[in-house]
């Protein structure tokens, strides 16, 4: 099993704005994890209970899962460096081992 | 220069709230108690950042979000809802029609209201969960 991040994007899906920001939390991801990561996008508007579950106050919100402790970013996520921070994504070896099924 | 922020509520608890959240925040909080006057404040101001009710008389959010969105493609509209399918119908519509808006979860806290604000305005939030238990 490999080691990786799991994150959790909650977006209105299909709108231009979602599609942007998909690509861009997308593109960090890849720049930043490599291949170490799994992304999983929820429209909330198709999954509100989740929404509810995991407590989202606000569309876009981009919550980190694994490696815990779980950490949330909402708002601009396109910036790269307050992504970085916000959700303390760290090379894998930084990390506490993770594994994702 | 402070940001102008309109909330557009039939509930006058919902729009009190988010005056005082924002009171002190550099935000000059605009209020409406429905779409209709909503939309017309939107017109003749120049707002930054907008919420929106969906359940109201006179004009319901859904149809002012599409009115704000004929006048102004950029300004970032948060709809305040609870998140529960039944709610989101004529969310889904505008959805598939390629509008362009957020979600707010409601009930919404001082400190939420703030923080989103930050966000929308400002950049990014970021936030560590407690753990439960």
């Amino acid at each position: 099993m490999d080691k990786k991040y799991l994150l959790k994007l909650y977006i209105v899906g299909g709108t231009s704005h979602s599609e942007r920001v998909v690509a861009e939390v997308r593109k960090i991801c890849e720049e930043e994890l490599d291949h170490h990561y799994v992304l999983e996008v929820i429209d909330v508007l198709e999954h509100p209970a989740l929404a509810e579950d995991e407590r989202i106050i606000a569309t876009p919100t981009l919550i980190k899962v694994l490696p815990e402790p779980l950490r949330r970013v909402f708002g601009d996520l396109s910036d790269r460096e307050a992504v970085v921070l916000g959700l303390d994504l760290r090379p894998l070896g930084d990390t506490p081992d993770t594994d994702v099924p | 220069m402070n940001r102008k922020v309109l909330v557009i509520d039939d509930e006058q608890s919902v729009r009190n709230a988010f005056m005082l959240a924002l009171e002190d925040t550099g935000s000059d909080v605009d209020t409406a108690e429905n779409g209709s006057t909503g939309l017309e404040k939107f017109r003749n101001g120049s707002y930054d950042l907008v919420f929106l009710d969906l359940k109201m008389p006179v004009m319901d959010g859904a149809t002012a979000l599409r009115r704000i969105r004929e006048l102004d493609q950029s300004v970032p509209v948060y709809i305040v809802t609870a998140f529960h399918q039944e709610y989101f119908a004529e969310l889904k519509e505008a959805q598939r029609d390629g509008i362009n808006f957020e979600l707010l979860h409601k009930p919404v806290s001082g400190d939420d209201i703030r923080l989103v604000v930050e966000a929308a305005l400002g950049g990014t939030a970021a936030r560590e969960d407690k753990v439960d238990g």
